[in-house]
């Protein structure tokens, strides 16, 4: 047999198979944090369902579509027909419907079923269907919706129900997985259902062979009135793509903490092996050893729990996705765009990405000890102790060039982002991990200098060793302290940001909602759909005698510089005190308010003036009604209900351009000492049988908070990962140090320590390295919540975000971390109970 | 009746395929102020009878009885008292604690028995073997037979009626031991100590009151006093 194999057989494999609880835990270890990455990689894509636009559903083989912010009028059609060219013209109507009101948001496609078929497997399906006599309340579903041809369904388009006849399944070809979920009816049927009868919400273009796309796009435009749009089919989807990217990558970013974490630990599993086998080092080195067989034997070590872990980690994160996708398919859909989940899909390329990082960060994570190892002189391999010594001396050295590193961070977070990423944040972040990680010893030793009298006072001699022990293995203890304190830290930060986001969304929600009632149709609106409702019912409201005021409020999806936002109508300026909406600093509400109706201004959300660098006093361009308009800003207001940004409109200038007076939502003022009661009943006779939602204002409040904790569940499940390895890692590096001092456990045995005794050393042991990782971890971790709340969501996403501490929460995670790690301790405690100190004494 | 009484002792080990005897039909008397040596080869059973009267083991057949407690009849945590409160050991290799100095070390079966005023008997006790300069210095700060005195300071600690000495000076060259012999039968002798120690050193002989000698866990001469 190959020398090297017996070798690798003899003092690798052979160890790790003896210790088969720790190599398990490392090996998991690992498996978790590849799979935390492998998990978010897949979820993310299929949650955005491959960025897919709902909207586009169907648009087949077309090549171009030409849109309008506010829809296109039917007439240009007839214009684009006599174009003396073999065009194909698909006219559409786009929107979204509730089945019996619940549930997500489905697309719902009008297309010219009779006098044009649809293009490609499905366009075929459908033309089948128009053939034959159809009722004209038909439609055909994806057969993900689970009917069949000829049942009923009754759906809820804007405010209304509609019953509908199925008239057939489609059947989704391959590629059209995401249209599963969809509805079609004829063109003519959806613009009744919808009210957008005579208008438009878009033409797919089939484009003649011979020429460029962009030939015949610029041929187009000069048919098409100058506020029309015609962009290559699937654009939308680009602009997902785009305005998803910082979500995607803040996410992934996230999802590598838990390999960090790993990345000590395998750090502290080959520093271990290399400590403990400090005399067979020397004794094949003596016997003629290379260092470069002593380098490699370690690092094929860590080879071998990155090549284990990641296996598993393939098979984890293939399972942890299907969890994360309606978690990320939630939040993507209440952010950012009504996009329907699509299939999982575990691809080459991602298993090879993750086991890549896997296996490159364990053994970058090794190389230090298996160096290290490889430079030991045979006669130093035999001074026990020497080493941590070493390590104790250097510790002063190393917290100098730890502070330095700090303020190397300090300056990183200074620098502007790099197209649009956040990149220089993210390098503090982790030169920050790095500072603390060597600051680390020094924190250690300057703890057990200061606490020495003060343990031994609290937690008697079992404690006072387990400080000793823990200062006298400095190397090693600062590794896992560093590893848990990172995990710590990442978690303490993100709640610090999520809790300072949730505390300034929670004051400008109720900032914002300052009416007594809401309205809005039944379905769930989002940044990309905006129902609307019968504006009758406004007038009617704003009749009745107990009402100050009704606020018209209207929401289109429109293109922005190739990204999606919203433009809006509001009334807010013309009901006194209606609102409290808060500009920014020295923009003056008031004088911004009062001369918004008076012509053609608008204001901003932050994110929308971050995202397109808007400042009060520039000029948008909104193409509108046939003609490119000019928007002066007056003022840019927090807003937090949408990452794309809106613009708005008085409703009067809105009204101006587009002349749809339908609203999305209203909002009701009522006169002081009116009994609230009373007006909704009035209000709900007026609604009658319509789809229309009211809700109070504690209501709604509520309902926004629900919304945005669900949005930042999927970051707290990353972190609680990122700690379980951690906590995993401790248990196993424990496990580690008991076997290692089985001699000294025996001794105590001898001179006269109980059993509990022992096990309350390992627990202080372990009950110590979570106090001081979660020390440690709590400051760095306010540190990170900075650079995450002024740095990397400035830069990713322009919300402002008061910082704030959440006591509570962070009090109940670190007290969880704390005693799971205290806990972690009770398997190594029980291993070093169960010694026979006779056996260990004569092993030495 | 003696200080250590073992009688008949038989003890077997089972970790192997077929049982090992490690001691049979041992029968032992030590007193205070005795010094004791066992002698034997490796192998022979001195260690496992150590073992057996310091209560780290229980016979498989046999009695072993400090100051009148029959070991047998004890669980772990009676055990564990018996030995906190009577037994001090000393080993071949020390076993001092690398983490804590040698005053600590000293002070160590004090603090785990909870006794009060650990500090002012450890120093007393180094005091006693003449390692009082050395107090707060760390094991690997030490020569071997600093240490080994250091390790006789720590199984004096507790005031115990019984010291075991396995191989006490295996390790240290022969004046260092000599040294380490001369020091463990003062201790017997002025402390009243019963000391019982397991060597194949034949030096000892100038130094113990009474050598013992084993052969295949058998003991050759009589251990019982008449």
């Amino acid at each position: 047999m190959n020398s090297h194999w017996l070798l690798f057989l003899r003092l690798i494999a052979r160890p790790l198979a003896s210790e088969a609880a720790r190599t398990s835990l490392t090996i998991f270890a690992v498996a978790l944090g590849v799979a935390v990455v492998i998990a978010i990689r897949l979820a993310g894509q299929a949650a955005a369902g491959s960025f897919h636009s709902s909207i586009e559903s169907l648009t087949g083989e077309a090549d171009l579509l030409i849109t309008s912010p506010g829809g296109l009028d039917e007439r240009v059609l007839g214009n684009l027909v006599q174009l003396p060219y073999s065009f194909h013209f698909s006219p559409r109507i786009e929107d979204f419907a509730w089945v019996n009101g619940k549930s997500e948001a489905l697309p719902f496609i009008g297309l010219d079923l009779i006098g044009d078929h649809p293009q490609g497997e499905f366009g075929a399906n459908l033309a089948r269907g128009a053939e034959s006599m159809m009722p004209a309340d038909a439609i055909w579903v994806g057969k993900a919706l689970g009917f069949h041809p000829g049942d009923h369904v009754r759906l809820l388009i804007n405010d209304a129900f509609h019953t509908f006849a199925i008239a057939g399944i489609l059947q989704a070809g391959s590629g059209q997985l995401t249209e599963q979920k969809v509805i079609v009816a004829d063109i003519g049927l959806a613009q009744k259902v919808t009210g957008k009868s005579g208008k438009l919400d878009s033409i797919a273009v089939r484009t003649p062979a011979g020429e460029s796309d962009a030939h015949w796009r610029n041929l187009l435009e000069t048919r098409l009135p100058v506020s029309a749009a015609v962009e290559p089919q699937g654009a939308r989807t680009q602009e997902n793509r785009k305005m998803l990217a910082a979500f995607r990558l803040n996410l992934r970013v996230l999802s590598y903490v838990a390999l960090i974490v790993c990345a000590f630990l395998i750090y502290n599993a080959i520093a271990v092996s290399v400590v403990r086998r400090r005399n067979e080092i020397g004794v094949i080195r003596a016997l003629g050893g290379t260092r470069l067989l002593i380098l490699g034997g370690f690092l094929v070590e860590a080879l071998l729990f990155a090549i284990a872990g990641s296996a598993a980690g393939l098979v984890i994160g293939r399972l942890m996705a299907i969890a994360a996708v309606k978690v990320i398919g939630s939040t993507v859909r209440s952010l950012y765009v009504s996009s329907q989940p699509a299939p999982i899909h575990l691809t080459f390329a991602a298993g090879i990405i993750a086991a890549g990082l896997g296996i490159g960060i364990s053994l970058l994570a090794a190389l230090a000890p298996a160096f290290a190892a490889s430079r030991v002189a045979p006669v130093d391999a035999m001074a026990r102790g020497r080493e941590e010594y070493t390590v104790a001396l250097r510790s002063r050295r190393v917290f100098l060039w730890a502070l330095l590193l700090f303020a190397v961070a300090a300056i990183l977070c200074k620098l502007p982002p790099v197209g649009g990423r956040p990149v220089f944040a993210y390098f503090a972040v982790v030169v920050l991990i790095t500072a603390m990680a060597m600051a680390t010893p020094g924190v250690i030793t300057f703890f057990a200098a200061i606490a020495n009298r003060l343990v031994e006072r609290v937690l008697r001699v079992e404690g006072l060793l387990a400080l000793r022990a823990l200062r006298q293995s400095i190397g090693r203890t600062s590794v896992l302290t560093a590893a848990l304190a990172t995990a710590v830290a990442m978690t303490a930060s993100v709640g610090i940001m999520v809790g300072s986001f949730r505390e300034t969304v929670s004051v400008w929600v109720n900032n914002q909602l300052q009416a007594d009632f809401y309205l809005r149709p039944l379905g769930i609106p989002g940044p990309d759909r905006h129902p609307t409702m019968d504006p009758s019912i406004a007038d009617r409201i704003e009749r009745l005698s107990g009402v100050a005021g009704v606020d018209r409020f209207r929401a289109y999806r429109i293109t922005y510089n190739g990204l999606p936002a919203t433009l809006a109508g509001g009334e807010s300026s013309r009901i006194e005190d209606s609102t409290t909406t808060k500009f920014l600093p020295g923009e003056n509400r008031q004088e911004i308010l009062s001369k918004l109706p008076t012509g053609d201004y608008a204001v901003v959300s932050e994110p929308f003036a971050n995202k397109h660098n808007i400042h009060t006093g520039s000029s948008l361009r909104i193409p509108l009604n046939g003609a490119i308009r000019r928007f002066e800003v007056l003022g840019i207001y927090y807003d937090y209900a949408s990452e794309a940004g809106s613009v708005v409109l008085d409703r009067r200038t809105l009204l101006k351009y587009l002349p749809d007076p339908a609203v999305s939502n209203l909002a009701v003022y009522l006169r002081q000492g009116t009994n609230p009661g009373a007006v909704r009943r009035d209000i709900d006779q007026i609604i009658g049988g319509r789809a229309v939602m009211v809700s109070s204002n504690a209501t709604l409040r509520r309902g926004a908070l629900q919304v945005f904790d669900r949005t930042f569940r999927i970051t707290y499940a990353l972190e609680a990962v990122a700690v379980i390895v951690a906590v995993m890692g401790i248990a196993g590096a424990l496990l580690a140090l008991v076997i290692d001092r089985r001699r000294e456990f025996a001794v105590l045995r001898f001179l006269g320590a109980a059993q509990p005794q022992v096990r309350r050393i390992i627990l202080c042991e372990a009950g110590l390295l979570g106090l001081l990782a979660n020390g440690i971890g709590l400051v760095l971790g306010a540190v990170l919540a900075l650079i995450l709340i002024f740095v990397v969501n400035k830069q990713s996403f322009g919300w402002t975000i008061q910082f704030h501490w959440p006591v509570a929460l962070l009090l109940a995670v670190l007290s969880g971390i704390y005693a799971t790690t205290t806990l972690a301790g009770l398997f190594p405690a029980g291993v070093a109970t169960r010694m026979d100190p006779i056996e260990a004494i004569h092993e030495e | 009746m003696a200080l250590l009484e073992v009688r008949d002792v038989t003890k077997v080990h089972h970790s192997g395929s077929a049982p090992v005897v490690a001691l049979q039909d041992v029968s032992l008397d030590v007193d205070g102020g005795d010094f004791v040596a066992l002698v034997g080869k490796s192998g022979c059973g001195k260690s496992t009878l150590l073992h057996l009267c310091g209560a780290m083991d229980f016979p498989s057949s046999g009695e072993v009885a400090l100051d009148g407690q029959v070991t047998t009849k004890l669980n772990d945590a009676g055990l564990t008292r018996l030995r906190r409160d009577n037994v001090g050991f000393v080993f071949q290799s020390f076993q001092l604690l690398h983490t804590l100095t040698a005053a600590e070390n000293v002070e160590l079966p004090l603090l785990l028995a909870r006794k009060p005023g650990a500090r002012k008997i450890a120093l007393e006790r180094l005091r006693w073997v003449e390692m009082k300069d050395y107090a707060d210095r760390y094991p690997h700060q030490l020569s071997g037979g600093q240490q080994q005195r250091i390790a006789i300071a720590r199984a004096l600690a507790g005031n115990p009626r019984l010291l075991l000495a396995d191989e006490p000076t295996g390790n240290l060259d022969t004046s260092t031991g000599e040294a380490v012999l001369a020091l463990l039968a003062r201790t017997a002798h002025e402390f009243g100590v019963a000391v019982l120690m397991a060597t194949h050193s034949a030096e000892s002989a100038a130094f113990v009151d009474r050598t013992l000698r084993m052969r295949d866990g058998r003991m050759e001469s009589a251990g019982v006093l008449s």
